[in-house]
């Protein structure tokens, strides 16, 4: 064997643990859960596909999915790009800070912040005492699609802000100061230059985003109602209370699916994992 | 008039990004002052102020006892998924060999999968091998999906270490594990200490794995927290959700600021 | 250095080095013998495979194909960690989290040498490159020229017997650089060690060095002293690459000692060819410092001349440069000493570039 052959395997050999947990505690199990959602007592078999693609159930359950996901991103964008384009233009030494202000409810628990979801938005809760006391209200926030959207965009936001964030961050300051001095007003640098070139960090965080919302399964359950079962809930529903694995596997399975193809699009909008890229010296 | 324009729609956007701020941060706090209320009852602002939920939180049966299992679940995952993931970032940041951009994807590829997905296909694989010690399930279950997030971490921080030191330590007669041991290693202990730092994190507050891969009897604190959200809504969960808030700011802060001040040329 | 036979003793061999990554040939069958306690440069542009060589003799990458020999022995297999020998890097290299002492230390540790000894050698070799006092200090409280004064203390005190460097002194101002090339010639003599050094500064390399290999293209384009490649290079891109120069077409009439040769328009001169046929086209080389600005009754014998019209001079502290016209319109540089008279004198009148038939050059590549 050459020696750089030689020396490569040795670099190889530390990556050798963690290759084969990961075999053993998800490659295997994931690709049970394939085999299990195209195999039956008889063998194989495409009855559970065949059966969720005629099951009013499935069919409602993927468009709620679809519809929330969706939505959850556009709020998410809507609140996370001006979040970014604020702190793209502060100090770094404020940038910290405010981060702070992102990463904490991004590092808190989802039961905590769906907790203090229903203390805010339930019938008698704080939203409604309050707007009560302006004569209004009260008004249903909670078991409803308005939870899943607030609960679900606020877990989704911070997952939009730091890819634009890094986006802006890359941009060079001397597009806008010429913009500037060509006589351009703030907003119009904004709309003509700063916008348009952020718009590869807009749309992997956007692909982030809809791939995470698409998975939800916390929020949903305790946020929202009876109409706004999301896939996720299905899976648990056929795996643990009907005990269908068959059933939940191909769920699953298409879950998956669709997450990995979102994927795929954001690593070509990223160029490939950061983590890939070597100095060379 | 140009200068005006300027400053309103500078000032409008920080007036939006801040409101959309304190929406971010609004839960995390609202629950601190509800923890200290000295009603049985959800109600905010409390009326009077004392630390029963806290004691509640004592005496109730179970809550200490899951947050027993949930410290003790998150502490070894830790230890776990750091001496995985640390030299597997290592061989995919230094290695050059054939498949190393398809095993990056691999060992990262849990990030992008569902959590219902994996947690199903674990359960089932659990169920299939008869493995039935509780706490061991979980580590291991929990461990999947804290790797990559450990792989990269380290990564970054290897990233930044230049690989010309660890050629010199080479050429100077130094095997590979001594140079790892060496000069890797205490090079990237800052990233390596944020990376274990919120993977306790992610494993003390991890969920959907564990609702899937869980025994009956091993309840952890978000099992327990979640059975609570779903069937009565127990103020404790107040003074639960005020530690725990208040663990993720620290730790947060910690990660923060030792980046900071290791950045310092 | 000699052994005790008499021989001069070997201390690199390159056998038909190649070095391929993917379809591009980074370094092409090279062949190299470098003397024990030889200082040689590795010279070239960016990208002309210096470090490439210097990585495959290191151990770094291993060539496509030919053999590497470091003392005698076939090392061309052997990990970079087993060869014994010392590099010095143009980013220092030096391990941040730790101090002076415990950089300079760590090839010793690795070697297990006991405790004391290490203490000694550490001071011994600090006080080698001048830097007894900071021992205690982490890299980053140094000045960039103390860094690397370290580092070259790290890859000494472990006596290699072989040092490579990799543009050392890349990183420095020009006033630090001159001074450290002169360390490190100080050190190369005294420690008798045998040197491959990377620079792409022309100058350096004339200094400092016993031999020069310049490099272009991943193949050695000229190796030689310092003076063989300033005053006889084998190729237009050697003598444009080293030192000033001006180059016209040329193209020889008359075989001969010396050649007569077809300058154009400007007119012919004669110039020693070694070997050169009629008809055969080219290149003649010209050094500034060997051109002389004279008037029609100055010419003599032994020196060619050709008219020129004066344009411009511009004086750089000791010398002046001349930039003249000849008859074709290819602009010369005449490089002159300053005295005060001269910079007024030839601003009028027909006006002659000479130069000694030896000085000119005639390249055919
Ligand atoms: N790992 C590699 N993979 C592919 N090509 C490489 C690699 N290393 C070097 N090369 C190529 O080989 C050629 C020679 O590179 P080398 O580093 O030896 O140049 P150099 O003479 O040291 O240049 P410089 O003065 O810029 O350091 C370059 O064209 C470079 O792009
Ligand atoms: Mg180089």
């Amino acid at each position: 064997m050459r020696p750089e052959t030689r020396e490569q395997y040795r670099i190889a050999v530390f990556a050798l643990p963690a290759t084969l947990f990961m075999l053993v505690m998800m490659a295997i199990p994931l690709g049970s859960v394939v085999w299990q959602s195209i195999s039956d007592d008889t063998g194989l078999s495409l009855a559970a596909y065949a059966k969720i693609v005629q099951s009013n159930l499935f069919i409602r359950v993927t468009r709620t999915t679809l519809e929330i996901a969706l939505g959850a991103t556009l709020v998410a964008f809507f609140l996370g790009y001006p979040i970014a384009y604020f702190l793209a233009k502060q100090s770094t030494k404020r940038q910290t800070i405010w981060l702070i202000v992102i990463l904490i409810p991004f590092w808190t628990s989802s039961l905590v912040k769906s907790f203090a979801f229903v203390v805010m938005l339930g019938h008698a809760g704080i939203l409604n005492t309050f707007l009560g006391e302006l004569g209004l209200g009260p008004y249903k926030m909670l078991f409803n699609r308005i939870g899943v959207m607030v609960g679900m965009s606020h877990f989704l936001v911070p997952f939009m802000v730091f890819p634009i964030l890094t986006n802006l961050r890359s941009q060079p300051p001397e597009l806008a100061k010429a913009a500037a001095i060509m006589g351009a007003g703030k907003f119009r640098i904004f709309r003509t230059v700063t916008f348009p070139l952020s718009l590869p960090g807009v749309v992997s965080g956007a692909l982030l985003v809809f791939i995470l919302a698409l998975g939800f399964f916390i929020v949903p359950k305790l946020l929202g109602g009876r109409q706004d079962v999301m896939l996720s809930s299905l899976v648990d529903f056929y795996a643990r209370e009907v005990f269908d694995f068959q059933m939940s596997s191909a769920i699953a399975v298409i879950l998956m699916a669709t997450a990995l193809l979102a994927a795929f699009l954001l690593s070509k909008v990223r160029g490939g994992a950061s983590i890939l890229s070597k100095e060379s010296s | 008039m140009m200068e005006g324009q300027g400053s309103t729609w500078r000032r409008a956007n920080a007036a939006f990004a801040i409101a959309a701020m304190i929406f971010l941060l609004l839960p995390s706090l609202i629950v601190i002052p509800m923890s200290f209320s000295d009603s049985e009852l959800i109600i905010f602002p409390p009326k009077g102020y004392s630390f029963h939920l806290y004691q509640r939180y004592v005496e109730e049966p179970g809550w200490v006892s899951a947050s027993i299992l949930s410290l003790r679940v998150a502490i070894w995952t830790t230890i776990l998924s750091i001496c995985l993931g640390v030299p597997a970032a290592y061989a995919l940041v230094r290695g050059n060999f054939p498949g190393r951009r398809m095993l990056a994807m691999f060992l990262l590829s849990p990030i992008m999968l569902p959590s219902v997905v994996l947690a199903l296909a674990i359960y089932i694989y659990f169920v299939r091998i008869s493995l039935s010690h509780g706490e061991l399930r979980l580590v291991l279950a929990h461990c999947v999906a804290t790797l990559p997030f450990v792989v990269v971490t380290a990564a970054a921080g290897i990233q930044t270490v230049d690989a010309n030191i660890e050629r010199a330590a080479t050429i100077m007669g130094a095997s590979r594990l001594y140079v790892f041991r060496t000069v890797t290693l205490p090079l990237v202990i800052p990233s390596i200490v944020a990376g274990a730092l919120f993977t306790f994190l992610i494993s003390f507050d991890e969920i959907i794995i564990s609702i899937f891969v869980a025994k009956a009897g091993d309840t952890t604190l978000p099992i327990k927290m979640f059975s609570s959200l779903v069937f009565e809504v127990s103020p404790v969960l107040a003074a639960i959700s005020t530690m725990l808030t208040l663990m993720s700011a620290l730790i947060c802060i910690l990660v923060t600021f030792a980046q900071k001040g290791d950045a310092k040329p | 250095m000699t052994d005790s036979m008499g021989t001069v003793q070997e201390m690199v061999r390159l056998d038909a080095v190649t070095k391929r990554y993917g379809s591009f040939t980074a370094l092409h069958e090279t062949e190299l013998s470098i003397r024990a306690g030889e200082f040689l440069t590795l010279l070239g542009p960016s990208g002309s495979g210096k470090t490439t060589l210097l990585n495959a003799v290191a151990g770094m990458a291993t060539p496509t194909s030919g053999r590497i020999w470091i003392d005698g022995r076939d090392v061309t297999a052997t990990p970079p960690e087993k060869r014994g020998l010392g590099m010095v890097f143009q980013s220092y290299a030096l391990m941040p989290h730790m101090t002076v002492f415990d950089n300079i230390a760590y090839p010793l540790k690795v070697r297990k040498i006991s405790k004391q000894e290490i203490r000694k050698r550490v001071s011994d070799v600090l006080e080698l490159v001048r830097l007894p006092d900071l021992a205690h200090r982490k890299p980053k409280e140094l000045s960039g020229g103390q860094q690397q004064r370290v580092s070259i203390a790290r890859c000494l005190v472990y006596n290699p017997r072989l040092v490579l460097m990799d543009e050392p002194l890349g990183a420095l101002d020009k006033k630090l650089r001159e001074q450290m090339q002169l360390e490190i010639k100080r050190l190369h003599n005294e420690l008798k060690i045998t040197m491959i050094y990377v620079t792409h500064d022309q100058e350096e390399a004339l200094n400092m060095s016993d031999r020069i290999m310049l490099m272009n293209g991943g193949k050695a384009e000229q190796i030689g002293s310092p003076h063989d490649l300033y005053f006889r290079p084998v190729s237009q891109f050697a003598a444009d690459f080293i030192g000033q120069s001006t180059m016209l077409d040329a193209k020889i009439l008359e075989v001969g000692d010396p050649c007569i040769v077809d300058l154009g328009a400007s007119g012919q001169c004669k110039v020693k060819v070694p070997g050169a046929n009629k008809d055969q086209g080219g290149k003649l080389v010209l050094r500034p410092e060997t051109l002389r600005l004279i008037t029609n009754d100055q010419i003599a014998d032994g020196f060619n001349a050709l008219s020129v019209r004066y344009k411009d001079s511009l004086v750089t502290g000791s010398t002046i440069k001349h930039i003249v016209e000849l008859e074709n319109g290819t602009e010369l540089i005449v490089q002159e000493l300053t005295t005060p008279e001269e910079t007024a004198k030839r601003h009028e009148g027909r006006l002659l570039v000479a130069w000694p038939v030896e000085a000119g050059i005639f390249l055919d590549r």
